[in-house]
């Protein structure tokens, strides 16, 4: 007779689901707590991928026992409304310009800290460790990452007459061949620019009631929305689009996955900008290690191959140095590496306003059936 | 006083109220654990879904308690959500009977005319294409109804078409096809389940009866096959209310179902909007449930074994 050929009473059985259940569970705590107590730890980040290289978070697992369990985010409403939800369940979280001051420090979700106890900090440019934004009297508010305006890319075999507007992508002779990415509150800030409001994130209802014309007369261009920055890239090399939006870079992006010579520009009627920080969860329960990692991951020569890599510029200066030494130079200068101050001078940084949630239904009212 | 037996095993006789009511609680606590994760992973979620439905979200994408229904008549007081909903139900409808017609196709000639060695082979390479993520399929269909894919490509061999089309995709009609795709083999696979204990010289009698093939199969097969329609059109119609990955990827911009506009909701923070289209959702399902649980009579599906 084997094992499942015998009579369980009811009570046994139960006895032993139960039992095996207990046991499942001190299984999963026991892990945790190990991993959480010994030496190194895992810092729970959530972030866009362009912020990390795998072989990088190796090394550094590698060297200083600490992993990173990462996740995907989606934009910076989202990352905001997440950390606000599981607070100590994060760590670290990436966010963007204005979104750091006004939602996340406002909200007291964050821990300031200061930038210049961290060496790595002196790789960063000088205006990046006093960016008035993220200066407050606790400390600085995030670690500088990265940052790009957002511009207008297009294939110039299809687009004529060297476009340097937003209407470019409103013009019924390009249906169907634009892409951009999901992100409902940016696209209704190009819009917002497009049609010339300074404040694209804090529009008023007669602004949104624009908006919504432009928003009515670029659905019928738009081929799809891109899950993500690669996504647009895709389309770019497939053909299926002659116009799509995203950081500085776009063009060699294309170039390098078999695509056509493409061309962009930043719209005359100004555009949005990111800089993305990193920064502490002030409830995270390893939040003693990101420092530590910061440290670690933000070395030049982490920060020069994911410039490489992802191809947009960066705070961090040695990594220019980096670069140069590489043979990477042309491609660096030609990024604006070393023109953050003045790029991003002259565009909007994104941040939370005053719209936001009437600029993500006004985008859902327009996309909808 | 009589032996109550319980799947043929008898219980001893109750000898009280007292003990007639324990001996009925011993013979739930099976249940308990299922019921449990009912409570717990479904009714505990929705309960929280309606209680967030009726808050808000304010400006600062706080979510404050308001505990009113403003959620939901911003839904029906926008033409776009309501066509969006209407529209999904639409496909959902579409797919469904698309599905049903080729599932009982498939699945009638599988069960009659192939031997059960080789319709449970068929069977297998119709799952075949579970084997990979959804996220996979549904990249792939992407890249057999785009322009440079391989239908423009047939289709311009076959000198149907001149230069590559983009009907296929990024559009309803893409949705329609990959969410076909997608539910077809669950449709095929409950029709062949109830077609398979079909007794087909059924049919040749009520033909030797005097009834045409068409009435012999509306008389006879329909109905005996009832609960594997209903649950083949629960596997399809349903799932569909739900579908969001489908319609981004080759829906384009103006394929948009319900549930993108619910995904959009959530990733940006409104959580009560969200919450309040899920919920509507969640009950419409409910109720579509309820109206077919009146046609599907579980004894119709134990009866026959």
């Amino acid at each position: 007779m084997t094992v499942f050929d015998q009579a369980y009473s009811r009570r046994t059985f139960l006895k032993a689901s139960g039992a095996a259940g207990v046991a499942v569970s001190l299984g999963g705590v026991t892990a945790a707590c190990n991993l959480i107590g010994g030496q190194g730890g895992t810092i729970n980040w959530m972030t866009w991928g362009d912020h990390w290289i795998q072989s990088q978070l190796d090394a550094i697992a590698k060297e200083t026992n600490v992993t990173t369990s990462i996740s995907e985010l989606a934009g910076n409403a989202q990352g905001f409304a997440k950390v606000k939800e599981v607070k100590g369940q994060l760590d670290k979280i990436s966010g963007d310009a204005l979104w750091v001051p006004d939602a996340y420090n406002k909200e007291g979700l964050i821990e300031p800290f200061d930038i210049n106890e961290l060496k790595v900090a002196s790789q960063l440019f000088p205006f990046a460790r006093q960016f008035p934004i993220w200066t407050t009297s606790e400390g600085y508010l995030g670690y500088p990452f990265g940052w790009s305006p957002i511009s207008i890319y297009y294939d110039p075999a299809n687009v004529t007459g060297n476009p340097d507007s937003w209407e470019v992508i409103l013009d019924p002779k390009y249906k169907g061949k634009v892409v951009v990415e999901n992100q409902p509150e940016e696209i209704v800030a190009y819009m917002a620019r497009a049609a010339g409001f300074d404040k694209p994130y804090d529009l008023t209802d007669e602004q949104l009631a624009t908006v919504k014309g432009l928003l009515e007369q670029l659905k019928p261009n738009i081929l799809r929305f891109a899950q993500q920055a690669t996504d647009s890239v895709a389309a770019m090399v497939s053909g299926e689009a002659w116009l799509i939006t995203g950081n500085i870079g776009n063009e060699d992006r294309v170039k390098k996955d078999g695509g056509p010579e493409i061309k962009g520009f930043i719209p005359k009627e100004g555009t949005v900008a990111w800089q993305d920080a990193e920064m502490v969860v002030k409830e995270g329960a390893n939040k003693a290690l990101v420092l530590p990692f910061l440290e670690k991951s933000q070395q030049a020569e982490y920060i020069a191959e994911n410039f490489l890599t992802h191809g947009r510029p960066l705070f961090n200066e040695k990594a220019y140095e980096v670069l140069v030494n590489q043979g990477h130079k042309d491609q660096a200068d030609r990024y604006h590496y070393h023109d953050a101050e003045e790029v991003l001078g002259q565009s909007v940084l994104k941040g939370p306003g005053t719209s936001t949630e009437k600029s993500i239904k006004l985008f859902q009212e327009v996309f909808g059936a | 006083m009589a032996t109550e037996t319980v799947g043929g095993v008898a219980l001893a006789p109750p000898t009280s109220v007292g003990d007639g009511r324990a001996a009925r609680l011993r013979q739930l606590a099976p249940f308990l654990p299922a019921g449990l994760i009912l409570v717990g992973l479904f009714f505990v979620p929705i309960a929280l879904m309606f209680v967030f439905s009726l808050w808000d979200t304010t400006e600062n994408l706080d979510i404050v308690p308001t505990w009113d229904l403003h959620n939901y008549q911003a839904f029906f007081d926008s033409p776009t959500y309501v066509r969006t909903l209407a529209k999904t139900m639409i496909m959902g409808a579409g797919v469904t009977l698309i599905s049903l017609v080729a599932a009982f196709v498939v699945a009638y000639f599988l069960a009659r005319y192939v031997s059960r060695r080789w319709a449970r082979l068929a069977l297998l390479f119709i799952i075949v294409p579970f084997w990979t993520s959804y996220l996979l399929r549904v990249y792939s269909w992407q890249a057999i109804l785009g322009e440079k894919g391989a239908l423009n490509q047939v289709l311009m061999g076959l000198g149907v078409i001149s230069e590559p089309s983009r009907l296929f995709v990024y559009n309803d009609v893409g949705t329609f096809i990959v969410l076909t795709y997608v539910y077809l083999p669950f449709a095929i696979l409950v029709l062949y389940a109830s077609l398979d204990r079909f007794d087909f010289t059924q049919l040749t009698a009520a033909q030797d009866l005097g009834a045409n093939p068409a009435r012999a199969f509306r008389h006879v097969l329909i109905p005996q096959i009832r609960p594997g329609i209903i649950t083949a059109c629960i596997f399809v119609f349903i799932p569909i209310l739900g579908e969001f990955l489908t319609p981004s990827m080759v829906g384009g911009a103006s394929g948009f179902l319900i549930a993108n506009l619910v995904a959009n909701f959530f990733t940006n923070a409104l959580v009560p909007e969200g919450a309040a289209v899920g919920f509507m959702i969640a009950a419409f399902v409910l109720i579509l449930l309820i109206v077919f649980r009146k046609y599907l009579r579980v004894e119709d599906v134990y009866a026959r074994g």
